[in-house]
């Protein structure tokens, strides 16, 4: 909503300049955009009068004019456009001129001719959308007159942006109300003294209603012998201020009402209206109207249109019919005022995909009130007789509704301590009548109709606190004795995990829910996997963003790729998000929350301490085991996990207590090129289970009081034999002295027979009650040996 | 046998050892030849038996004081030499000290999830626990219960992402990725009565083409605060203590009247700006930077969730992380949260 100062001044009267009205506005509820200083860079720039033009001697495309701006001498101009003609008033830069586009005018020789200025165009000087030609001027425009203040421009337009809410304020009448609220001020609307000609209305149309409960009011007036031309410059300014294209003085008329009040018009070519008959109906399956810009459309019974006799001549509050419309033929009028219901028109704009200023208002309610203020002015601009009598079909009157207020509540709802004065004040400012109960802090509050949204205590409650001004309103804080602020113990264990992961060097990063379905694909994931099981989106921007995920991987698979595309090739990140599964049988598809972890390149680079070395499975096995000691679970176990987007060997599940958390291990080789990616680890684990199983409190246990004794073993064993199975053996031996068990060497190559390796083990062997004797400790190893070489036959090394 | 003049020559002797010698081991090797078992000074004393009465107290007495004199020379001899040798270390042992030193790695929390937390944290300190609800929402709790009418234009299929219907059980509701956190807010006070104090942070969804301020998805932090008496006054007080905390103490806050379908009356927020001051200048052009919408709860959202509005009342805030993110750290571009460019995740 675009609205000229100088317009607004017609209704309110106040001082402030154009800022501190912006900021007024501001603050009280009516948005803002921008302040448009419209005669910025048109300083320059006059009213010139062609007196001649000739063709350019050494240019086919180009003509020399002699242009009249007012001063005894004329200007020689070099011009390319065709639309000019001689007696034409256009806009003339001036040598000098800066021109709102960037231009500087400067005398020019063009093809051997100097041009003293410039012929402009609407773009030019950013008055218009028009690139075609020169912009040919009102004829009662003064020539030399400086083309700002001769065209209305030297004025401020504040650029709004109105909430949905209130459609009184996509009006200049309506803004004036508020700028007359927030200044307290009266507004004075203008007066309407229509002089009528003796003949009937009533003799020249019928209006008949076949569906009042969507278009409950249908108003119209007729007007004869009007003159159809070009508007006169005040109104052409007006509505181009206002950001309308002007097109003849009827339909301009209509606009300017549109603009200054906020009810839409339509006014009709009488004569090409069958019968001299309007009905209001809702449109038959397989009809058809050509609106006004020229798109044919196809209608069905879900839409309102106005039909005379014979067929559509308007979608009802959206736009015209070309049959019916106004054309420089015309010269009777039929001007209709009518109020449609608001969700019948947004529906229908919906589903035509056709949005105009006037279903732009009928859709949020506009005020059912007013045809005469456009029969007048058309009679003014566009001469013609006003008919006498004003059709109103008006099946379904709309009322002014009446609201109960309580004074206590205003002040307890907005925390002030306003007295009944203050509110009754600020609520007939904005045009509200108020009748307070006698004796009482209550009162009703008569609504006009130009405000629909106010149909609660609570919408008054609101009128009150924005005129009050919100910043006036005094802070606090709430007083609750109930409140507890804090983490979820759940919220607490998140926490903790994410830091253990920080300090284990993985960075978290956060990718979209929403996936690629091909990355499955590219996963190696079969058919009919639960991987598969996709949450598919209805309208989806793209291919790549169509389905949510089920699986963290693909997308940090996705920022590694990222990276190493952009020479960031150690990247280690973590992401805990949700992934979705489509669930036959529940009202929502099922949500979880995963930790997924990424792993490719090296920790560090070289240093002059130690080389880079890239990570390893044992590196994404010390994150799994760096998370497990944080929830402080012991508990937990691998075992072999077969699939297809994990190298076999490489892999494993997890478990803690023998529920499956998740699996880690190093990517398929395979999938590793279909994403195109280096060597990369990657885990996927379910976080919720994983805070399920958290040991929540640690114990104490009891610091050791006496002495223990180290042993180190070295065995030979067969390449094939796990890490596991030694530790089992050693521990189950040991009992019950061996505290500790820790592998502190493998060794496999020169040296060591092909098919085995060497592995050495540290045991810690302690009594709790005494110091342990050197003999039990040798007695203990003993046992562990015999049995490794009996279980396993491992050799034992020196 | 040592005489008195043989001693103060043997004293003379091993003063002058005891000055040359230069560690630690030389002194103790002095120490033995005069003052060990079997020493010089050591013998004459053991054989001072041997002497009559008279030689042995004079010799005796010499003796002694030249074994006390020495022991004093050798203890300061050592307490130099000890020096010396702690400095001779501490120069061999220097190191270049602009060697980069041995860091041990770490990651980084992402800039919206260390947003996210800055902002829960003060609500927290104001007495809020955290809630969280499903990124896949009903319309009920989406749109309806929050007072949105059906036909708003926020639930067109333009602008809001829906869920194909054969993927999932038919039912008589739309399924849709949420459009804002809100619909936590309900899930809260469905589940309890008041008083209800919360902060919902999480992701949201809308359908807007990724560009430097558009993301289809981002996230949000929502604020509710339901309790018996609470006022537009309390609202704001609550802002400004977060503006402060969050931004900074010389920070204000500036209130908007704006309309949201969930509260009323509703309010868009201003902080002014960290350059200017509310000023006006480059970077936020009016002075005043939006940061958040909030309102006081409509009462049909109350009604909605079986609270009688005549006995309590709430206020709602909601705020774009993102934006945030972007206002206090400079980041240019919103698709930069979700590239995950090491180089721009290790920054913060």
């Amino acid at each position: 909503m675009l609205v000229p100062i100088s317009w607004l001044k017609d209704y309110v009267d106040f001082e402030m300049a154009p800022e501190e009205l912006a900021d007024q506005l501001n603050l009280t509820g009516t948005a803002v955009e921008s302040i448009k200083y419209l005669g910025e860079g048109l300083e320059n720039v006059r009213v010139g009068l062609i007196l001649d033009i000739k063709p350019h001697p050494n240019a086919d495309k180009l003509s020399i004019t002699t242009v009249h701006i007012g001063r005894p001498e004329t200007l020689e101009i070099v011009c390319g456009a065709k639309n000019i003609k001689v007696g034409d008033k256009v806009p003339v830069a001036l040598i000098g001129a800066h021109l709102p586009n960037g231009v500087e005018i400067k005398p020019a020789r063009i093809r051997g001719v100097t041009s003293y200025g410039m012929l402009c165009s609407q773009a030019e000087l950013k008055v218009g959308g028009d690139t075609s030609g020169i912009y040919i001027l009102p004829k009662d425009i003064e020539v030399g007159a400086p083309f700002a203040q001769a065209m209305g421009l030297d004025d401020t337009v504040l650029e709004l942006e109105i909430t949905p809410n209130r459609p009184d304020s996509l009006a200049i009448i309506g803004i004036a109300r508020e700028v007359g609220a927030i200044t307290k001020k009266k507004i004075h609307k203008p007066s309407i003294n229509l002089v009528e000609s003796p003949e009937k209305a009533l003799d020249y149309i019928t209006v008949e209603i076949k569906d009042p409960d969507l278009c409950p009011r249908y108003t119209a007036r007729v007007i004869r012998n009007v003159k159809i031309g070009p508007s006169p410059s005040w109104l052409a300014q007006r509505l181009q201020k206002a950001g309308m294209r002007p097109i003849n003085n009827v339909v301009d008329v209509t606009n300017y009402v549109l603009l200054e009040t906020g009810q839409p018009l339509h006014a009709f070519d009488y004569d090409t209206l069958r019968e001299g008959k309007i009905i209001v109906r809702r449109a038959r399956k397989g009809e058809h109207i050509t609106t006004i810009d020229g798109i044919l459309r196809e209608l069905d019974e879900s839409m309102l249109v106005i039909a005379d006799a014979e067929r559509p001549v308007a979608l009802a509050g959206i736009m015209g019919g070309k049959n019916t419309e106004v054309s420089s033929a015309t010269t009777n009028i039929l001007l209709e005022s009518a109020y449609f219901e608001p969700k019948q028109i947004m529906r229908t704009s919906r589903n035509l995909g056709l949005l105009s200023e006037s279903s732009a208002r009928f859709e949020k309610g506009v005020d059912p009130n007013g045809v005469d203020r456009a029969a007048q002015l058309i009679a003014e601009v566009a001469g013609g007789t006003i008919l006498e009598g004003i059709i109103d079909e008006y099946p379904k009157r709309i009322e002014p509704c009446k609201l109960p207020l309580r004074a206590n509540r205003v002040n307890e709802i907005l925390g002030t301590k306003l007295s009944l004065n203050d509110i009754v004040d600020i609520l007939e400012r904005l045009e509200l009548a108020v009748d307070v109960v006698t004796g009482t802090n209550e009162m009703w509050v008569t609504v006009p109709t130009f405000r629909p949204d106010l149909e609660r205590e609570i919408d008054l409650i609101e009128e009150i606190a924005r005129i009050y001004g919100y910043n006036n309103i005094e802070s606090s804080l709430p007083e609750s004795s109930g409140k507890q602020g804090g983490l979820s113990l759940q919220q607490k264990i998140a926490e903790s995990i994410k830091l253990r992961l920080m300090a284990s060097g993985l960075s978290e990063v956060i990718t979209y829910s929403l996936a690629d379905p091909r990355d499955i694909d590219k996963l190696q994931v079969p058919e009919g996997d639960s991987l598969r099981w996709f949450v598919k989106l209805m309208n989806p921007l793209s291919e790549e963003l169509s389905v949510l995920r089920t699986t963290l991987i693909p997308n940090l698979i996705k920022v590694l790729k990222y990276n190493v595309n952009r020479e960031q090739y150690d990247v280690q990140i973590f992401e805990i998000g949700h992934v979705f599964w489509h669930e036959e049988g529940k009202e929502l598809p099922d949500e979880e929350t995963m930790l997924g972890i990424a792993l490719t390149g090296a920790w560090k680079q070289d240093e002059w301490y130690e080389k880079a070395r890239n990570v390893d499975f044992f590196d994404l096995k010390g994150v799994i085991e760096a998370v497990m000691d944080e929830i402080g679970v012991a508990n937990w176990s691998l075992r072999q996990f077969n699939h297809p987007m994990l190298h076999p060997g490489r892999s494993a599940e997890l478990l803690i207590d023998d529920t499956a958390i998740g699996y880690f291990g190093e990517l398929h080789p395979s999938a590793e090129a279909d994403f195109d990616i280096p060597r990369a680890y990657v885990a996927e684990l379910n976080f919720n289970k994983l805070i399920d199983k958290a040991r929540v409190s640690a114990e104490f246990s009891e610091i050791p009081r006496y002495p223990s004794i180290d042993i180190d073993i070295a065995i030979l064993v067969d390449d094939l034999v796990p890490n596991s199975r030694v530790l089992e053996i050693i521990k189950s031996e040991g009992r019950p002295i061996l505290e500790q068990v820790r592998l502190f060497d493998l060794y496999k190559g020169k040296g060591i027979p092909e098919g085995k390796k060497s592995m050495a083990y540290s045991m810690t062997f302690r009594a709790p009650d005494r110091t342990l004797k050197d003999e039990e400790a040798l007695d203990a190893r003993e046992k562990i040996v015999a049995k490794l070489s009996k279980e396993l036959g491992a050799e034992i090394r020196a | 046998m040592a005489s008195r003049m043989g001693l103060e020559i043997m004293y003379e002797e091993a003063k002058d050892a005891i000055e040359k010698a230069s560690d630690l081991r030389e002194l103790d090797q002095i120490r033995i030849e005069y003052l060990g078992k079997k020493g010089k000074i050591t013998s004459v004393l053991k054989s001072l038996g041997k002497l009559s009465p008279e030689e042995r107290k004079e010799i005796g007495l010499v003796a002694n004081k030249v074994r006390q004199n020495l022991e004093t020379d050798i203890a300061e001899k050592q307490e130099e030499l000890s020096r010396l040798e702690i400095e001779r270390r501490l120069a061999l042992e220097s190191v270049d000290i602009t060697l980069p030193g041995r860091q041990p790695v770490f990651g980084n929390r992402h800039l919206i999830a260390k947003v996210i937390q800055d902002i829960t944290n003060i609500f927290i300190g104001l007495g809020y626990k955290i809630a969280e609800g499903p990124e896949i929402e009903l319309d009920y709790y989406n749109f309806k219960a929050l007072n949105t009418p059906a036909d708003h234009p926020a639930r067109s299929l333009q602008d809001t992402f829906y869920i194909k219907r054969e993927s999932i059980h038919p039912s008589d509701n739309d399924i849709l990725l949420r459009t804002h956190t809100s619909p936590v807010q309900i899930r809260v006070m469905k589940k309890q009565g008041p008083p209800v104090y919360i902060i919902a942070p999480g992701k949201a969804f809308r359908r807007d083409v990724p560009d430097p301020t558009h993301s289809p998805m981002f996230h949000q932090v929502e604020g509710l605060a339901v309790d018996k008496g609470i006022t537009f006054g309390d609202l704001k007080g609550t802002l400004e203590e977060f503006t402060r905390q969050m931004f900074g103490k010389d920070r204000q806050i500036r209130l908007r009247p704006h309309f949201f379908p969930f509260t009323e009356p509703s309010a868009e927020v201003d902080v002014s700006c960290a350059v200017c001051r509310g000023a006006g200048c480059r970077i936020c052009g009016t002075g005043w930077l939006e940061i958040l919408g909030a309102g006081m709860v409509d009462p049909n959202v109350l009604m909605e969730v079986g609270y009688n509005p005549e006995e309590v009342s709430g206020f709602a805030f909601g705020m774009g992380v993102e934006r945030i993110a972007m206002l206090m750290y400079g980041v240019p571009d919103i698709r930069m949260f979700f590239d995950n460019d090491m180089r721009f995740v290790k920054q913060f």
